[in-house]
């Protein structure tokens, strides 16, 4: 749905190819002259009144936010969606030390009330019906036990979280773009949840990536046509805000996170991905992630991109694992606005990734072994046929494969497909 | 060495020199028309009225705004009030603390720049310095000059006078809105349910 948005919404701009290969350049160039683009925003921005932190890493950001938020004895913090913070994993770190986090982009709300991660980046509950969100706000917001009506239950979400708001003491973002040239961030919504969060609070906290530095304003034009496009088939998402300066009487925090970046600023072969904008158009393509879900990635970014980022910057055995569950048919690439070749990225993670693990590959001459014979392959088959309710439904330590710990087998024909055809279609001729 | 020092040198010992960079991204040739703003703006659930003669817009704007308002709060930004002529509203007072927004039915401003191809108008810190009032109001109205109308963003953000890159600047394009339950579009997310853009001509 949201990949045929995005094509029609394409259709409408004469020039997007241009500006896709002008988006990659840009980027490409400012990655190239990262430390000068870095230096210079932060020049621009202390001349506006912005005090700048650097974070190497997610424990650093963790800390400095909480260093921020306990010097002025702040406890009620408004967040929006910041996918960065949940690489850092920012709102347990507050959470264990008393600091009460709101998520307010709406699907970020039912997420952090279900207690579960994002398994979209821009969509983050798109794994959850209308029947459980409202089962979930009559349980957190009182609203009526059945009521499943999106827009009667976004409004029971609009109160409470509107209190939320004018409540809270400090507001934490993330920002889709920082402008060298003037020192500005850029921060995207449709709900608004952000230019709430950042006009009431006293206190704003942005906490970015290194990659989100572009050269100037007329940059900036270029990646908004692409952005929302990409994203929704929207031509723009309805508030786009340059913040440069503090609000009147407050302050304007802005933390640069490295997190792995500079890593993959250093690989040839994996530079290109930091020119991600985090559309969400890859994962809205991606024949894998449509059917596995976000959460079967296991990783803060899901889809095509994530497996890309994560062998990098989450960089565990699961994380370096994703490059091999993809098809690498290239429609991801297809669609990128900034034109990262993210099958590319995925090809050259397993060639660089540590090869499967032993066990695998005992497995796989196993079954190299049995399907060269025929007839122990029938003999083979046959006994996995009478297995199959054993090993069917799910339980810890189902030693078929750890797959089916959490997932069931579909249930089996009762009989193999030779043995059909020769029952059916077979017996006709 | 500190957090700045070790990003930095990472950052550098990992760059590479040469990548020069592609130069402005001309103009593309889309409608710079009232028609082509308003089809959009209304897509994006916004409605677009007028052009109206600067003599008429007052009383077309004020109509709509106690419609909306039904008795509730209405308050104007200064940008606007110059161009209404009235002195029968509430003008937002200069110290006003962003809270003090949080009942207001109908808020005006004025808009800087339009933009056709997105239905978008560009809300500088001069035209409404108070940002939350745009954001807490029920249902906002932008005033814009069809003057200031132009086809694409490259040409809106380099139509803005450089003091909107030292305070704040939001293009608003439609209400707020939100399709994280079940991919259902529903107005009125965390911020104004309506938007309408009045345009005139000087």
């Amino acid at each position: 749905m949201l990949r045929a948005k995005r094509d029609a919404a394409v259709a409408q701009v004469p020039d997007f190819e241009a500006l896709r290969t002008r988006a990659a350049a840009i980027k490409d160039h400012t990655l190239d002259q990262l430390g000068h683009y870095l230096e210079r925003f932060e020049k621009k921005a202390r001349a506006n009144g912005v005090v700048v932190h650097w974070a190497p890493d997610a424990r650093a950001l963790c800390e400095i936010v909480e260093t921020l938020l306990r010097e002025r004895g702040i406890r009620r913090v408004v967040k929006s969606k910041s996918m960065l913070t949940e690489e850092c994993g920012l709102n347990p770190w507050l959470e264990a030390r008393g600091i009460d986090v709101v998520d307010t982009d709406l699907g970020e709300r039912i997420v952090q009330l279900e207690g579960e991660a994002p398994s979209h980046i821009i969509v983050p509950a798109i794994h959850r019906t209308r029947a459980e969100v409202g089962a979930l706000f009559h349980r957190h917001m009182g609203s009526p036990a059945g009521e499943d009506d999106p827009e009667r239950l976004m409004a029971h979400a609009r109160v409470d979280l509107r209190a939320r708001f004018l409540a809270a003491d400090a507001g934490i973002t993330g920002a889709n773009f920082a402008i060298a040239e003037t020192g500005s961030l850029v921060i995207v919504t449709n709900e608004g949840n952000a230019d709430l969060g950042t006009s009431l609070p006293p206190l704003h906290i942005a906490c970015l990536g290194i990659e989100k530095l572009v050269p100037n304003v007329d940059d900036v034009a270029v990646f908004l046509r692409l952005l929302a496009r990409s994203a929704t088939g929207q031509p723009i998402s309805v508030y786009t805000s340059f913040l440069s300066a503090p609000r009147a009487g407050g302050e304007l925090h802005v933390v640069l996170v490295d997190n792995g970046r500079s890593a993959l600023l250093a690989s040839e072969s994996h530079r290109s991905a930091l020119r991600c904008i985090r559309c969400g158009a890859c994962l809205n393509t991606c024949p894998v992630y449509r059917r596995a879900g976000g959460h079967a990635y296991g990783v803060p970014v899901a889809g095509p991109i994530g497996a890309v980022l994560a062998p990098a910057i989450v960089a565990t055995a699961a994380a370096r694992s994703l490059p091999y569950a993809s098809s690498l048919c290239g429609s991801c690439t297809a669609v990128c606005p900034v034109r990262i070749d993210l099958h590319e990225q995925l090809l050259a993670w397993r060639r660089e990734a540590p090869a499967l693990p032993a066990s695998m590959w005992r497995g796989a001459r196993v079954a190299a072994f049995v399907m060269a014979r025929p007839r122990l392959y029938r003999v083979a088959t046959r006994i996995a046929r009478m297995l199959w309710p054993l090993l069917a439904r799910p339980f810890a330590g189902n030693p078929a494969t750890p797959w089916l710990a959490a997932r069931a087998l579909p249930e089996h024909p009762g009989a193999s497909f030779a043995e059909r055809w020769r029952a059916t279609r077979g017996a006709q001729r | 060495m500190s957090g700045r020092d070790v990003v930095l040198a990472a950052v550098r010992r990992a760059t590479r020199t040469g990548v020069e960079h592609p130069g402005p991204h001309p103009a593309p040739p889309l409608p710079a028309d009232f028609a082509s703003f308003a089809a959009t703006l209304a897509v994006a659930g916004g409605e677009a009225h007028g052009p109206f003669a600067r003599a008429s817009l007052a009383d077309a704007v004020l109509a709509q705004a106690r419609g909306w308002a039904a008795g509730g709060r209405i308050v104007v930004e200064p940008s606007a009030l110059t161009l209404l002529g009235v002195t029968s509203i509430e003008i937002s007072a200069p110290d006003a603390a962003p809270h003090s927004f949080a009942d207001v039915a109908v808020a005006i401003a004025r808009g800087s720049v339009g933009v056709a191809e997105n239905g978008a108008v560009a809300v500088t810190g001069g035209d409404a310095p108070h940002r939350s009032l745009l954001l807490l109001a029920e249902r906002v109205i932008l005033l814009l000059d069809v003057a200031n109308l132009v086809g694409d963003l490259h040409s809106a953000i380099r139509a803005l006078p450089d003091s909107a890159w030292r305070a704040q600047l939001t293009f608003i394009s439609g209400p707020s809105k939100t399709a994280d339950i079940e991919q259902t579009l529903v107005h009125g997310a965390h911020g104004p349910r309506a938007l309408a853009v009045f345009a005139y001509r000087d």
